[in-house]
């Protein structure tokens, strides 16, 4: 069994508003980098599996030859090795393209682990048009997964719960956050070995982008306008502040 | 008439002959002990060095202080006073006894005159009383005990001992009645003198025959018991407290990573997990423990319903250790994770031993394993870490940037060469809108004085959370980047706000090759105020001082932030200060938790609410944002601040 997570290293995604700041359009480079919020995620459920199955596990990744530095933690949380294909566009299409080259290369290949979105541009269509690519089918917002015959048996989180779902034969799946996968903290001895672990590079293939140019980015100015509430007590501020959020409709 | 020994005994050098059997039994006993420490093994730990005077491993002061005075034995007035009088009573007891032994051996004249009457009468008579009377107290407490002797473990052997004892000191009296009965009273032998007039009518030789074999008996039993029993620390506990090194807090040194990057070098096991992973002085620790709970009685932990119990701890080493339960790893999960990560490393609990036992050492290194080899660790401080290891900072969820705290100040930037000192800010105080506060103070104080300090471009933590939650690992490679820029800004000389830091850059920086000084703020505006480079106005209002246990516990700065609560105000003393302090609660990386049972910051908040002072003062932005939080519990006023605050707002322009 040969699993593969898809994983993309981003600017800290927990830059407060008050301190974001654009440089060309993009996050300014101060912030730390790391592997995206629910891509660890996806590599977490990956290492699960890799040792519930004895499966290998592939970190591939869609990025600058900088980003090898933080995608080492997956290593350390278990996968055993990095291809990372370098490149620097941001167009869904390009990099769904090369992924799908990169992933190719690896053989066979049994499931596609992504985290649900990036924690850059939060769009999470990637993993969708990868599996048309690979014409592997999709399931998105997925949170839990087991080998099954001939398949997986997938659980997937919706609005109003959980949806089980069997899988024949191989997939791409889009992960989302549960306490189950929460990302190990790699032990010590993992951080050593990571560091002998293989990393492959693979240049870009061109890829036809999206017929969609970039016009401008702005940072949402976010405007707080603070009431106080008045009351005698805490009860009748806790009522008072309730009918004021069901009379705005917040609840 | 003069005194003759072994009066109406035959062959009473047979107790003599048969102290060597004794004696043998003693010291077999003690090897036993020897055997089972030395199993502990310490292979990848740096010293911390201190220069104090030092008898080979034996460090002279903790010895004598500790170990043969027994300081902090009396920190309990009457268990203190009775543990006092048994102890020295029999130290006395068994002097006179050995005086007795040279007089019969070599003629040691020592029944003549002043001497007779003052110390082999009267003084040895007083210290029978007191041994006694210390006897007897120690023997109803064990009766009627308090919950710290008998939670996780009663340990009942000392109520055989202190009969035992009470019956040794009993027949010796009884001994001395009889025989002064028979053969007229001894000059200074009051106690003696008075049983002989009691026992007049009874004071058969036969009696006194029978009683004195008994008495000697039992007295050379008790001497070969010794290192099977609880009263082994009578040797175990100096020994324990003079190789403990007098540096205050938990003595964590640091891992030396940089072994293990070597070709071929295999990484050892992280941390504790198996007694044989333990260093020596960790299982001499557990073999010394009393069980006396004093540790547990003060530990924040245990007294807010936490499964953490620093004698539990000790309890469940010495029971493995005494089971030869080298490899065995289930130590961990018998004294449970959970407990393990509810140790604010306050050392309340080394400092309220009595035989010198360094709990979070222990506790600590449990921890490491955890975390380094099982990644195990609670979730919030897991989130803590992950975001420290990423970020630099541990603050989750800040809506603050590391710059965020000086927006609208002019702060001069550290520059190489020119500026004196560097103000480290680190985390604690960047991060949350209230500690932003503290550095501004700051700011303002050192202006104000015309202090040539900067800071640096680029703000880091220290790195010690992820110590205290034991990453040792991301601890180092944090300390590692800080000490490189410092040595590239030649910087020589930091003032720190955050008592963590504080402890973090003179205790473990060092090890790691760093070479500046460094100096809290506590200290630091004290020093200002007494040069006179600040003024302040007094005033009327009442301060409680809380001491965060990493500047008052750890590092023994008390007097300083005392003094500067005393120039602005009216120090007031909560019930627990100075070396005595109730932790907030939010050190040992709890900060990050979601504490079970009783909030500790919250049991603090009261206590220093309880004072009804105007205000409530600490040196640390950790307290300050525990007992800011503890404190929403009892009242809404806002009444926690820094001493960096309390200047700043009092100075004369
Ligand atoms: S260091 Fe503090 S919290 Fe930890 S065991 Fe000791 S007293 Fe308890
Ligand atoms: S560690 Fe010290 S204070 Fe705690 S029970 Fe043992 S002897 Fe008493």
């Amino acid at each position: 069994m040969h699993i593969v997570v898809l994983a993309k290293v981003v600017p800290d995604y927990e830059v407060p508003s008050a301190d974001f700041e654009l440089v060309g359009n993009r996050a300014h480079p101060r912030y730390a980098r790391m592997i995206g919020l629910y891509d660890e995620n996806a590599v977490e459920l990956g290492v699960q599996l890799k040792e519930k199955h004895a499966a290998g596990l592939t970190i591939v990744s869609y990025g600058l030859h900088e980003d090898v530095q933080f995608l080492r933690k997956a290593i350390a949380m278990g996968a055993d090795k990095i291809v990372l294909v370098e490149g620097t566009s941001d167009d869904p299409y390009v990099i769904a393209a090369n992924l799908k080259e990169a992933i190719d290369k690896q053989g066979e290949v049994d499931l596609v682990l992504a985290g649900r979105q990036s924690s850059d541009m939060d769009r999470g269509v990637v993993p969708g048009l990868l599996a048309g690519m690979l014409d592997y089918p999709f399931v998105p917002q997925a949170c839990s997964v087991e080998s099954v015959a001939d398949g997986w048996k997938v659980a997937q989180i919706t609005e109003t719960g959980k949806r089980l779902m069997k899988l024949s034969g191989k997939g791409v799946l889009s992960i989302t956050s549960v306490p189950e996968n929460v990302p190990r903290i790699p032990a010590v001895k993992a951080i050593f070995a990571a560091k002998k672990k293989p990393v492959e590079k693979l240049p870009e293939i061109g890829a036809r982008p999206m017929g969609v140019s970039e016009i401008s980015v702005s940072i949402p100015k976010i405007e707080s306008v603070c009431e106080l509430i008045p009351a005698e007590d805490m009860d009748e501020a806790a009522r008072t502040l309730f009918r004021r959020l069901k009379e705005e409709r917040y609840l | 008439m003069e005194r003759v020994p072994y009066w109406n005994i035959s062959f009473g050098l047979l107790i003599d002959l048969l102290s060597i059997p004794a004696m043998a039994i003693f010291v077999y006993g003690l090897y036993r002990h020897w055997k089972r420490i030395k199993q502990g093994r310490s292979r990848i730990r740096l010293g911390i060095p201190v220069s104090a005077l030092k008898i080979g491993p034996l460090y002279v002061r903790s010895f004598l202080a500790n170990g043969i005075v027994g300081t902090r034995i009396y920190k309990k007035l009457f268990t203190g006073i009775a543990h006092g009088c048994l102890l020295w009573g029999m130290i006395i007891l068994t002097i006179g006894t050995t005086l007795v032994f040279l007089n019969v051996l070599f003629g040691l004249p020592v029944f003549k005159g002043d001497f007779n009457r003052w110390f082999m009468g009267a003084t040895l008579d007083a210290a029978g009383v007191a041994a006694l009377v210390g006897v007897l107290f120690l023997l109803m407490r064990r009766v009627f005990p308090p919950e710290r002797l008998t939670i996780f473990k009663s340990n009942s052997a000392f109520i055989t001992i202190e009969v035992v004892i009470a019956v040794i000191i009993v027949t010796g009296f009884l001994v001395e009645g009889v025989r002064i009965a028979q053969t007229g009273p001894d000059p200074g032998s009051f106690v003696g003198n008075a049983l002989a007039l009691l026992l007049v009518n009874v004071a058969l030789p036969e009696i006194h025959r029978y009683l004195w074999w008994i008495h000697g008996l039992i007295a050379i039993s008790l001497i070969a018991y010794i290192p099977y029993s609880p009263l082994v620390h009578l040797v175990l506990a100096p020994i324990n407290a003079g190789l403990d090194t007098p540096v205050p807090g938990p003595k964590m040194g640091v891992i030396d990573f940089e072994a293990f990057e070597g070709e071929g070098e295999e990484v050892p096991s992280l941390g504790l997990s198996r007694l044989a992973d333990f260093q020596w002085k960790n299982l001499l620790d557990a073999s010394t423990c009393l069980q006396c709970g004093r540790c547990h009685e003060v530990c924040p932990a245990a007294q807010t319903g936490k499964s953490l119990s620093p004698k539990g701890v000790m309890v469940t080493l010495s029971e493995y250790l005494e089971q030869g339960k080298m490899e065995d790893d289930s130590v961990l999960e018998a004294i449970s994770t959970d407990a393990i990560y509810s140790c604010t490393t306050c050392a309340a609990c080394m400092e309220a031993c009595p035989v010198s036992v360094n709990q979070p050492n222990a506790i600590l290194g449990m921890r490491q394993h955890l975390l380094m080899e099982r990644s195990e660790i609670p979730d919030i401080m897991g989130q803590a870490h992950r975001s420290l290891e990423a970020r630099h900072h541990p603050f989750i969820g800040t809506g603050f940037g590391p710059n965020d705290w000086r927006k609208g100040l002019e702060v001069p930037i550290f520059e190489k060469g020119k500026t004196e000192y560097l103000l480290w800010i680190g985390c604690s105080v960047a991060y949350e809108e209230r500690t932003q506060k503290i550095t501004r103070a700051m700011v303002h104080i050192l202006k104000t004085a015309g202090v040539s300090f900067g800071i640096l471009e680029e703000n880091r933590c220290t790195g010690d959370p992820a110590k205290q939650m034991g990453n040792e690992f991301l601890f180092t490679e944090i300390a590692g980047q800080n000490i490189e820029e410092f040595n590239e800004l030649g910087v020589s000389s930091v003032i720190t706000m955050c008592p963590h830091c504080f402890n973090s850059f003179t205790r473990h920086y060092p090890l790691l090759g760093a070479k500046f000084a460094v100096i809290p703020h506590a200290v630091f505006i004290r020093d200002l105020i007494d040069k006179g480079a600040i003024r302040l106005s007094k005033g009327t209002e009442t301060i409680c001082y809380h001491d965060p246990c990493y500047l008052g516990r750890h590092n023994k700065v008390l007097s300083e932030p005392r003094q500067i609560v005393d120039a602005v105000g009216q120090l007031v003393e909560m019930p627990r200060s100075g070396n005595e302090s109730f932790c907030c609660g939010g050190g040992g990386g709890n900060y990050w938790t979601e504490e079970e049972g009783t909030r500790i910051n919250q049991t603090r908040a009261l206590e220093a609410l309880d004072t009804e002072a105007d205000t409530i003062a600490t040196a640390c932005p950790f307290c300050m944002l525990m007992l800011t939080d503890g404190l929403k519990k009892h009242t809404e006023e806002q009444k926690v601040k820094d001493i960096a605050e309390l200047v700043s707002s009092r100075m004369e322009v």
